[in-house]
């Protein structure tokens, strides 16, 4: 157990596997990232626009020359909600009842959903501090979960 | 040059919702005969058979559930006709407003003289759904979120936060659109609720509760367009479309960092209310596309019946029900008579054809001669919907 109270390997005591993303040409780098602890995001190299989620190209100029910036892993609350039901996704999530998802305004300028752990869901605010630590999903895959920083 | 009033229904049916509960009795049935059922039940009320129906158009809102892209060509098969013109809607919930405006242009153009449109679902029948989108597979699913019930709440907790909004104002409309749901013999909920029953329902994802969301049913819906012209001759009460707007992946402010409480059905129904050449003030009802209850509020600030962030002092100050001063959902919209899967857009599109035609049974409104519809479908990744469409409908050109 990592010291945020997450399971770097979720398989421990849960057998049932969580959902896995198809990893597309143009997110293999941020999969990647997520793999050594980093959150890299696209950014334009022609105008210079964050972009989360990735795309093919860039949503303002429509570039196809797109970076994956190291986006710092500090973000806030922008809003959330307490998940007291596993509707629509694997019941690998039922031991994880209840739990706050969130989207993090990242410092880097893009939102992103992702789990805030390691407090209460309760005690989830907006505006609240929050950083980045990981997930290994498989050897291939790790998301974001976030937990509150002073 | 305007679609204003070139385009009317002369028929419409819809089945009634079932959960397919076979230990209760219930059928359950594949979406091609629930396609069948309402295609039965519109021609029907049109006073049409398939005869009437053959060389001209069809148009097909794509199930939910696992289906063949190829759908169109099959129901056609199924009901024995050969078309001029078929269009298949892939746009979620606004996927039946599109499929009429799309009929108002092919028979306004003089490609065809009538389009059976129709929408049938059966989530209760099928486990497989077809992937609405990437995102939800690779960056939600993975992630922990919990399909659009979480998105919602998302976007619902940042409309509270922004503006205040408190639970009693959603539950307002939960626990109207439940009494007008107990006078809709097609709909699944028939007991009403109070706002007691609504505030201690069960948290889902919390702010929303089991009653600001739908059930999902088995169902399907069906209407016939023709043109103008045609309907008045064959039709004694034909419903015409007097406006529509469209506006699908509407941004409000930034791209990345905007403002998630707003829809794009505002943008729409500007549209819809400047082709239909009407105000807010002209309407006699709205029937708003109710996956959420918060998505009713949303949509009655962006339509301007209030400022922004307004809405829930709004609901709270009228009276929506059937008999009030904007009456909203008065079949129980999907909240409370039932969601088809995708054929759920419908459901708020068919009510409003049956106001307007004086066929609400015990919830009709009195003198009910122009409404607004909405559809709004795909809610996008940390964002609003997707899809948003608005039609203005009327009894008089």
């Amino acid at each position: 157990m990592s010291k945020f109270g997450v399971s770097a390997d979720h398989t421990e005591g849960n057998k049932r596997p969580k959902p896995l993303p198809e990893i597309t040409p143009f997110a293999q780098e941020f999969w990647e990232g997520t793999k050594k602890g980093e959150l890299r995001i696209q950014r334009c190299r022609s105008c210079g626009h964050s972009q989360w989620i990735p795309r093919p190209n860039c949503e303002e100029c429509s570039s196809r020359d797109l970076a994956s910036e190291l986006s710092s892993l500090s973000g806030v609350v922008y809003s959330f909600t307490i998940i007291r039901q596993v509707v629509m996704n694997s019941s690998a999530f039922e031991a994880e009842l209840p739990f706050a998802l969130a989207v993090i305004e990242l410092s880097s300028g893009v939102r992103l959903i992702a789990q805030v752990v390691g407090v209460e869901p309760e005690k989830v605010s907006i505006g609240m501090k929050v950083e980045a630590t990981f997930e290994d999903l498989s050897d291939k895959v790790a998301v974001p979960k976030f937990h509150p920083v002073a | 040059m305007s679609l204003r009033g070139k385009a009317a229904i002369v028929g419409y049916g819809e089945t009634s919702f079932t959960r397919a509960n076979v230990s209760r009795g219930e059928p359950r049935l594949s979406y091609w005969e629930y396609f069948s059922l309402a295609a039965e039940l519109a021609l029907e009320n049109a006073g049409m058979s398939k005869k009437d129906l053959d060389n001209q158009g069809l148009a097909i809102v794509h199930p939910e559930v696992n289906h063949p892209i190829f759908v169109g060509v099959e129901v056609a098969e199924n009901l024995g006709i050969t078309t001029r013109w078929m269009i298949t809607t892939s746009h979620g919930g606004s996927s039946g407003l599109v499929s009429l405006a799309q009929a108002a242009l092919a028979v306004n153009s003089g490609i065809v003289d009538r389009v059976l449109c129709i929408a049938g679902d059966a989530p209760m029948t099928y486990g497989d759904t077809m992937m609405l989108t990437e995102h939800r597979r690779d960056y939600e699913k993975p992630f922990g979120v919990m399909g659009p019930t979480s998105l919602f709440a998302l976007v619902m907790r940042r409309h509270m936060h922004q503006y205040g909004t408190r639970p009693e104002q959603t539950g307002k409309i939960a626990v109207t659109q439940r009494d007008h749901a107990v006078l809709n013999p097609n709909a699944i909920f028939r007991k009403p609720i109070s706002m007691d029953d609504y505030l201690s329902s069960k948290m889902i994802a919390e702010p929303i509760r089991m009653l600001d969301t739908v059930m999902r049913v088995n169902g399907g819906s069906a209407f016939i367009v023709t043109s103008a012209e045609e309907a008045r001759k064959i039709c004694p009460k034909p419903v015409y479309l007097l406006g529509f707007g469209e506006c699908d992946n509407y941004y409000h402010g930034a791209k990345q960092l905007g403002d998630v409480t707003f829809t794009g059905v505002g943008q729409a129904s500007r549209d819809a209310m400047t082709m239909a050449g009407v105000t807010r003030g002209d309407l006699d009802f709205l029937q708003p596309y109710d996956d959420y209850t918060i998505a009713v509020l949303m949509q009655i600030e962006d339509i301007g019946f209030c400022e922004k962030g307004k809405g829930g002092k709004f609901i709270e100050e009228t009276d929506i029900s059937y008999k009030g001063e904007l009456p909203i959902n008065t079949g129980g919209g999907q909240i409370s008579a039932g969601q088809p899967g995708l054929a759920g857009g419908q459901v708020n599109l068919i009510e409003g054809i049956r106001q307007l035609r004086g066929e609400g049974g015990e919830r009709q409104i009195d003198d009910a001669r122009l409404g607004m519809i909405t559809g709004i479908g795909a809610l996008q990744y940390g964002r609003n919907v997707g899809f948003n469409s608005v039609g203005i409908l009327g009894t008089e050109v």
